[in-house]
């Protein structure tokens, strides 16, 4: 993870550093679109250990691990996004974030590409770009540089926090 | 109030929840002696030391209303003490109410809630009624040719003491003793413990003669049921000599055996700093004891039980570790490097072995004494039976049986409703009892015993029993059993009808007046942590409850099922058997799987189905049901495999899967895969009620 900072850091969005407060992002890859998830929400990145199905759990709780002898609920983020199921990649990773409660969960997401920082000027959020009406877990739109694809930044912890009930 | 946060104020908590238990003990002890007309002013200086440090407590945390109930109780305690109040069942009732306001108090603090004023205040008005009970006794000391210096000194609870011991006919008696200045305060600690087996040291006082500079001469007046000789035979020596304080036949009469009085002012200068020649002070009671258990309290550490539960997880991890180990020895003889496969099998068993005794070790100190929730039962049981207006006579065995201290904070709910439904329902009014030739007290037995992994206890009463004609015509009017069924079931399994919801004991016993709890809620708690309840039943002589508890919930013993692929863990305690599984025995009944075992119908469940997860395809080449037995509950389950059993450690699931009805929590196997583990009760509940029919699964014998 340290990594990945760094090469972050190095990228050529450390020019616009200076218009403000600095978020630092972790950028996934889900499908063909990107997200952003605030770096600080994230306890360890890992790749995903063999999960064991747990019947009758919520849609988009794919079930749970062990991770270092931690017990960890394991939340597809596809699923939870409503998006479509994907055969898993050897790209995979489990994004590891506490939810309110302190329940431990582990986030799968298709690939983990880089960190990018982001000042307020090329963070746009959720309420002035869609109003009112946008899922409480979207924190806003990441612009890292003109003419770029836009980031989508979601809220780890609300994303947990609130699991859609069993189907 | 109590700052939040603050280590300390769990600290506190931890504390003051022992002092109460202490003091909770101390009345029960009290209670006892006072029923054989009995006296021990220890037990009610432990009680006023207990409330007296409450309250210190009290103020250092800003726990308003705990530092008032201790300060009035300390009042009290102090009157009983010091014999202004005579100690009646009416003054130890308003005692033991405090208890229970104690732990209103506490829980409103540990939980920052408002204290219970309310309680409080009701409580202290019952302290004001107490008042003024006080009665001015005659005094006996003028019978005794005492010294007049030395009763000019005594303190209000030395007189009081010194009364008491003549009023119960005991002796006085003068030890003139010398000490060395340099060990005086050992010396007289020493001597006091060796008078406690004789009698009762009431004060001393130096006489200001003696030999040298470097020595103290003081003399120590003593009560004793033992007559002088004894007392010089035990007590006596070179520098201890012992004399009888004459009885006078007039008050006037002079004695030349007590020297003449100094002015004990005069002689305190000649204390060495540190010495403690005054008169023993009220303070004195409280300084002795904690004086004395320092040494005790330096080798005992308050751990929370969470820490515990981390050990436990890292000795898990442990376990896997263990498993590589062996792995890897297999793979290095299968590359033909048996050396080095020897060399790890050893350290594997090293490992093996260290990691088994670190797992006992750390299981001990999760364990506590049953006593704990023994003594909370032994206040309820004095509560109840003077609220219901029977004599109750509570015997307790076992109370040093440990088990895990998670199961005990579980244990009293259920305990208290079995006794309560004991004394409410089995136990008969005096008059009736006296009528069936048994003595008017009832009795309460309450046994613990250690079973090999398990804990047994036994709550037994010799009342009435259990009409089992009543519980079946209550059954048969809720519709729980038909008249049919009723007519093959063995005693046994009419005894397991009081589990039943909607069955009291109280509807058994015909009496509406008690307060009967549902044994079905008891049952349920009590399966929460693997207890199973039995019963016995003897009409006109009485019942006998037996649960049966794992030692621990740390690690249990579980049989690994696969089912759909996966693998699942069970209690090994709730299962009774596994048999193949035989597809052409199955019957439906009712719309329900059957199938017969031993003659017996045995309900039965499909997993995979159950779970709603996709059975395997193809026939399996073989499948298995594993009997599952809960009380008088049986259930068949059909799983794929059965792996093998293994103590595993259960982790409970995230609250995100709380709801999650069937599993009790997920456990990890060697291979960093987790297996959840079925939680027994849940799934033979939906199961069997799923038709609600559920209770007639108790098999008809045959």
């Amino acid at each position: 993870m340290a990594d990945l900072v760094r090469l972050g850091a190095r990228g050529p969005r450390r020019a616009l550093a200076h218009q403000g407060p600095v978020r630092e992002f972790l950028v996934l890859r889900i499908g063909a679109d990107d997200y952003g998830v605030e770096l600080t929400s994230i306890r360890e990145i890992l790749s995903p250990p063999p999960v064991t199905f747990v019947p009758r759990a919520p849609r988009s709780v794919l079930g749970v691990c062990s991770v270092r002898g931690l017990l960890v609920t394991v939340v597809d983020l596809r699923a939870r996004l409503g998006l479509e199921a994907a055969s898993a990649s050897r790209r995979a990773r489990l994004l590891l974030t506490g939810a309110s409660s302190g329940e431990v969960f582990g986030v799968l997401v298709d690939e983990v590409r880089q960190v990018v920082r982001l000042s307020d000027g090329e963070l746009e959020l959720a309420s002035t770009v869609f109003g009112g009406d946008v899922a409480e877990h979207v924190l806003g739109i990441g612009r890292p540089k003109p003419g770029d694809d836009v980031i989508i930044l979601l809220d780890l912890v609300r994303l947990v926090d609130h699991l859609p009930e069993t189907v | 109030m109590v700052d939040p946060g603050d280590r300390a104020r769990e600290e506190f908590f931890t504390e003051a929840q022992e002092i109460v238990e202490t003091f909770s003990r101390n009345l029960l002890s009290l209670d006892a002696t006072l029923k054989v007309g009995g006296d021990d002013p220890a037990l009610v200086n432990e009680a006023f030391r207990a409330v007296h440090t409450l309250k210190g407590l009290a103020g250092l945390f800003g726990a308003a209303q705990l530092g008032l109930l201790s300060h009035r109780l300390e009042d009290l305690l102090d009157a009983l003490r010091l014999g202004r109040m005579p100690l009646s069942p009416a003054v130890l009732d308003i005692l033991f109410g405090s208890v229970d306001v104690y732990a209103q108090i506490l829980d409103a603090e540990r939980n920052a809630l408002d204290p219970p004023a309310q309680a409080v205040d009701e409580l202290c008005r019952r302290l004001d009624a107490l008042g003024g009970a006080s009665a001015e006794q005659p005094s006996l000391v003028v019978e005794y040719d005492l010294d007049p210096g030395m009763l000019a000194v005594l303190t209000e609870y030395e007189e009081h003491r010194l009364r008491t011991n003549i009023e119960n006919g005991r002796g006085l008696y003068r030890l003139r003793v010398q000490f060395d200045l340099s060990t005086i305060d050992r010396a007289l600690e020493e001597i006091k413990e060796r008078a406690k087996r004789h009698g009762e040291i009431i004060t001393y006082l130096p006489t200001g003669e003696s030999a040298s500079p470097d020595t103290i001469e003081l003399d120590l007046l003593m009560a004793s049921r033992d007559d002088l000789a004894t007392l010089i035979g035990t007590l006596g020596a070179d520098n201890v000599v012992i004399e009888e304080v004459p009885r006078r036949r007039r008050p006037s009469l002079a004695a030349g055996t007590v020297p003449p009085p100094d002015p004990a002012g005069t002689l305190l200068s000649l204390a060495p700093p540190g010495a403690r020649l005054e008169p023993a002070t009220s303070d004195d009671v409280l300084a002795v004891e904690p004086a004395r258990s320092i040494k005790a309290v330096t080798q005992t550490v308050r751990v929370d039980i969470k820490k515990l539960d981390h050990l436990m997880n890292i000795i898990g991890e442990l376990g896997i570790v263990r498993g590589v180990l062996a792995r890897l020895s297999e793979r290095a003889r299968s590359d033909g490097q048996r050396q080095l496969a020897t060399e790890i099998l050893r350290l594997h068993r090293s490992f093996d072995r260290r990691l088994g005794d670190l797992r006992d070790a750390v299981l001990e100190v999760r364990m506590v004494p049953l006593g704990q929730v023994f003594d909370r039962l032994a206040r309820v049981v004095r509560q109840i039976s003077r609220d219901v207006g029977k004599d109750i006579r509570l015997v307790i065995t076992g109370a040093e049986t440990e088990i895990d201290k998670l199961i005990v904070e579980e244990l009293s709910d259920p305990l208290m409703h079995m006794i309560r439904n004991a004394i409410d329902h089995g136990i008969e009014a005096a008059a009736v009892r006296e009528k069936a030739g048994k003595p008017p007290a009832g009795t309460i037995a309450l046994n613990a015993y250690q079973k090999g992994n398990h804990v047994m206890i036994e709550i037994e009463d010799d009342g009435a029993g259990i009409d089992e004609d009543a519980l079946v015509e209550k059954a048969i009017a809720l519709g729980r059993i038909s008249r049919v069924d009723a007519g093959d079931l063995a005693r046994h399994d009419l005894l397991g009808l009081i589990f039943m919801p909607g069955i009291s004991t109280r509807d058994v016993a015909g009496d509406l007046s008690g307060r009967g709890v549902g044994m079905d809620v008891v049952k349920t708690n009590m399966a929460k942590i693997g207890g199973v309840i039995d019963v016995h039943s003897e009409r006109g002589i009485g019942t006998k409850m037996t649960i049966t508890l794992p030692i621990t919930l740390a690690i249990v013993n579980a049989l690994l099922v696969r089912a759909a692929g996966q693998v699942f863990a069970l209690a090994v305690s709730h299962v009774s058997e596994a048999i193949v599984f035989d597809r052409r025995g199955l019957r439906t009944v009712e719309g329900r799987e059957v199938v017969s075992l031993r003659g017996q119908t045995l309900p039965v469940c499909r997993l995979a189905e159950h779970l709603g997860l996709p059975e395997g395809q193809g026939p399996a080449p073989r499948r298995f049901v594993v009997v599952m037995a809960l009380g008088a509950r049986r259930l068949g389950l059909v799983v794929d495999a059965v792996l093998g059993q293994e103590d595993i450690v259960i982790k409970p699931l995230g609250p995100s899967l709380s709801d999650v009805r069937g599993l009790s929590g997920a456990t990890e196997l060697g291979d960093q895969r987790v297996a959840l583990v079925l939680d027994s009760a849940s799934l033979l509940e939906d199961v069997l009620s799923a038709t609600d029919t559920g209770p007639l699964e108790v098999a008809p014998r045959g």
